[in-house]
């Protein structure tokens, strides 16, 4: 392609980059260089970007403080995991079928994922607190996993199938012709080529899953060890004062694994949300 | 063995027909071409025989077995695709081995058949390379080797050419012409492409608008067209038409007068009576010479052509809208802008009745050519 920007519109556009990424990344940066001073310095007037006496102690003191830091950041991990793993065993042979199959109301279904999607999640806790009741499985892992997989679904499916729709038709084909069914032309042709694609989908609900554990954590469950990471930092909120460096601390801990990932996986992202937008 | 039979076949898409009942008999080892213009029904005719399309009617059957309710793998046919529809994430080798991976052969059985396979189709270099890696007529014989691992009765093609360029395309019909013979197949090959029916079959069905409009050898269709489709169908440039009216008939030639009133004697299989009938006369443009023959006429070419072998002249005749074509020798003293006069012999022509079905001309097909002339008898 050939480059047609004229030097203002570079510095245009490079200022308007550099807006957006001031407004996304200053929290994180005021977040780390909080965690990173001494608890009095923190409300100091006039505001000082560095203080006297910066250090990682926070990063140490902080397990100590909150003993089973390191148990809410593995459960975190552990029900966003478990999260994407069942709502993926979910989504692909969905949107495979939304993607093939003719079948009656299929629109309307697809329309109804929509409008689920629309629904947050907040509106629904009371009545889903009364099922988990029921079921009696308040307090467990079940109760924060289960609709934390339901509420991702709907989302994976509309982008799982637009991902699906653009696979050759023929391959299908093919296996049915070589004499393949449909759960094997699914496991052994289907899968790998849309690899691509159910990446950013893993992807994609495992970043959901871990942002909306929260709410279901604090709602459904009442026992210490289960807590995933954002409902344990409230033990950094003591009885009279907060600790912001330790807690801001644990917060940048926390995110790490999700941003490892990320940036592990992002190149698959990127090929996945472009991928049959060009011929090869 | 590899018998086909399809009885009164029909298929509809919702309230749209577009087989329109179609009956075909294919002989074991024979290799039959599906020809017809786009949107005419020939692919989904293939399809339907393979079972990847429902039958709306009628019945298929292959070897004796009336296959209209089994799945392809359990009709004994296997089938190429134009797209080849290779597994891009599997081998050369797991693609060729695929079928028989579903069928759960041994390890050991599968290494003897895609060898077999890869060695047939040139293909032994390549089995630990990736589809992504392979040229055109590479990925090419890769889909046929997945096709002939299973040792079907029947071998299905889908324009498995058309992604070719043309070199590489002429090629792979010579190869596939080998492997038939290899093989000794029964063959069903749908193209759009009249050079790859006529070079390839054995039999040509031409299909037009969800019918067959004829099946036969060849040059059979070449020289004795059933009817102006076909006529106008098979030939490179296209057949000429002239209307014509009729001035006198028996049962042997049909005397017709031209726009420009020459008068012409067809030997043609017609009847008495047919006088002042309008009729169209068909002549290939290799069949005109220039300024001699039984009827000339004057012609004014627009373009002309020089291909070295040929000089093709695309011309207007008076009174005729219709571009009038002739295939001349190369070195033919044509001219833009120049008229010239073209003429043809009378045993030459094609003459077609005014519902487009054509006088049969009374030249025998042994004649013509002898080996290739002996009608199949079924």
């Amino acid at each position: 392609m050939i480059n047609k920007y004229r030097w203002w519109e570079y510095v245009l556009i490079y200022s308007g980059i550099a807006l957006f990424l001031t407004f996304i990344l200053a929290p994180f940066v005021e977040a780390f260089v909080v965690s990173l001073r001494p608890l009095d310095a923190l409300f100091s007037i006039p505001y000082q970007f560095f203080t006297d006496e910066m250090s990682f102690d926070a990063y140490f003191t902080m397990w100590s403080s909150v003993p089973l830091l390191f148990r809410y950041m593995v459960n975190s991990f552990f029900i966003s995991t478990a999260v994407t793993v069942l709502a993926l065993l979910a989504i692909i042979p969905a949107s495979y079928a939304f993607s093939r199959f003719e079948f009656r109301f299929k629109n309307s279904i697809l329309a109804a994922f929509l409008a689920i999607n629309m629904v947050s999640g907040a509106v629904l806790i009371i009545p889903l607190y009364k099922v988990m009741q029921q079921l009696g499985v308040l307090n467990t892992y079940f109760a924060m996993i289960a609709p934390g997989v339901a509420f991702v679904i709907p989302t994976g499916i509309w982008l799982l199938r637009s991902y699906l729709i653009k696979i050759p038709k023929e391959l299908e084909e093919a296996a049915l012709v070589d004499g393949a069914g449909r759960i094997y032309t699914l496991i052994r042709v289907i899968i790998p080529v849309a690899l691509p694609g159910i990446m950013v989908v893993a992807i994609a609900t495992f970043i959901a899953a871990y942002a909306q554990q929260f709410i279901f954590a604090l709602t459904f469950n009442s026992t210490n060890e289960l807590n995933p990471l954002p409902v344990g930092l409230f033990q950094f909120f003591g009885r009279e004062n907060v600790v912001w460096n330790e807690l801001l601390a644990a917060s940048l801990v926390g995110i790490l694994p999700v941003l490892i990932l990320y940036v592990f996986l992002q190149k698959h992202i990127v090929s996945g949300l472009t991928a049959g937008a060009v011929k090869e | 063995m590899g018998q086909l039979k399809l009885d009164n076949v029909r298929k509809s898409f919702d309230t749209s027909e577009v087989i329109k009942g179609v009956s075909l008999d294919v002989t074991h080892g024979e290799f039959v071409v599906f020809v017809g213009p786009s949107g005419c029904g020939k692919s989904t005719l293939l399809r339907m025989i393979a079972g990847l399309e429902e039958i709306s009617g009628g019945t298929v059957s292959i070897d004796g077995t009336v296959v209209n309710n089994l799945p392809p793998v359990k009709r004994g046919i296997s089938m190429v695709f134009q797209s080849y529809a290779l597994y891009p994430h599997m081998s050369v080798y797991e693609n060729i081995a695929f079928p028989l991976r579903v069928e759960k052969l041994n390890n050991a059985d599968v290494e003897k058949r895609v060898k077999q396979a890869s060695s047939i189709l040139h293909l032994d270099e390549r089995l630990q390379h990736k589809p992504g890696q392979l040229s055109g007529g590479q990925r090419q014989r890769v889909a046929i080797g997945r096709a002939i691992v299973r040792e079907p009765s029947v071998f299905l093609f889908d324009e498995p050419l058309s992604n070719l360029d043309a070199a590489l395309r002429a090629e792979m019909r010579i190869e596939l012409s080998k492997l038939h013979g290899d093989l000794d197949a029964t063959m069903i090959y749908v193209t759009h492409d009249q050079v790859e029916a006529m070079t390839m079959a054995n039999r040509i069905v031409v299909l037009d608008g969800g019918y067959i409009a004829q099946v036969g050898s060849p040059l059979e269709l070449y020289h004795k067209p059933d009817n102006i489709f076909v006529a106008g169908f098979i030939g490179n440039p296209k057949m000429n038409f002239l209307p014509v009216s009729c001035i006198d008939s028996s049962n042997e030639h049909v005397e017709v007068k031209l726009p420009n009133s020459q008068t012409l004697k067809l030997p043609v299989n017609a009847m008495e009576g047919l006088s002042g009938n309008n009729m169209t006369l068909g002549i290939r443009p290799e069949h005109i010479r220039f300024s001699n023959g039984d009827a000339i006429i004057e012609a004014h070419p627009n373009v002309i052509e020089r291909l070295g072998i040929h000089t093709v002249a695309y011309t207007t005749i008076a009174d005729n809208p219709n571009t009038f074509c002739a295939l001349l020798e190369g070195s033919a003293p044509a001219k833009v802008g120049t008229a010239m006069s073209m003429g043809f012999m009378a045993a030459d022509c094609h003459l077609f009745a005014e519902d487009g079905n054509a006088f049969e001309r009374r030249i025998p097909l042994t004649e013509i050519d002898p080996t290739l002339m002996i009608p199949d008898t079924d």
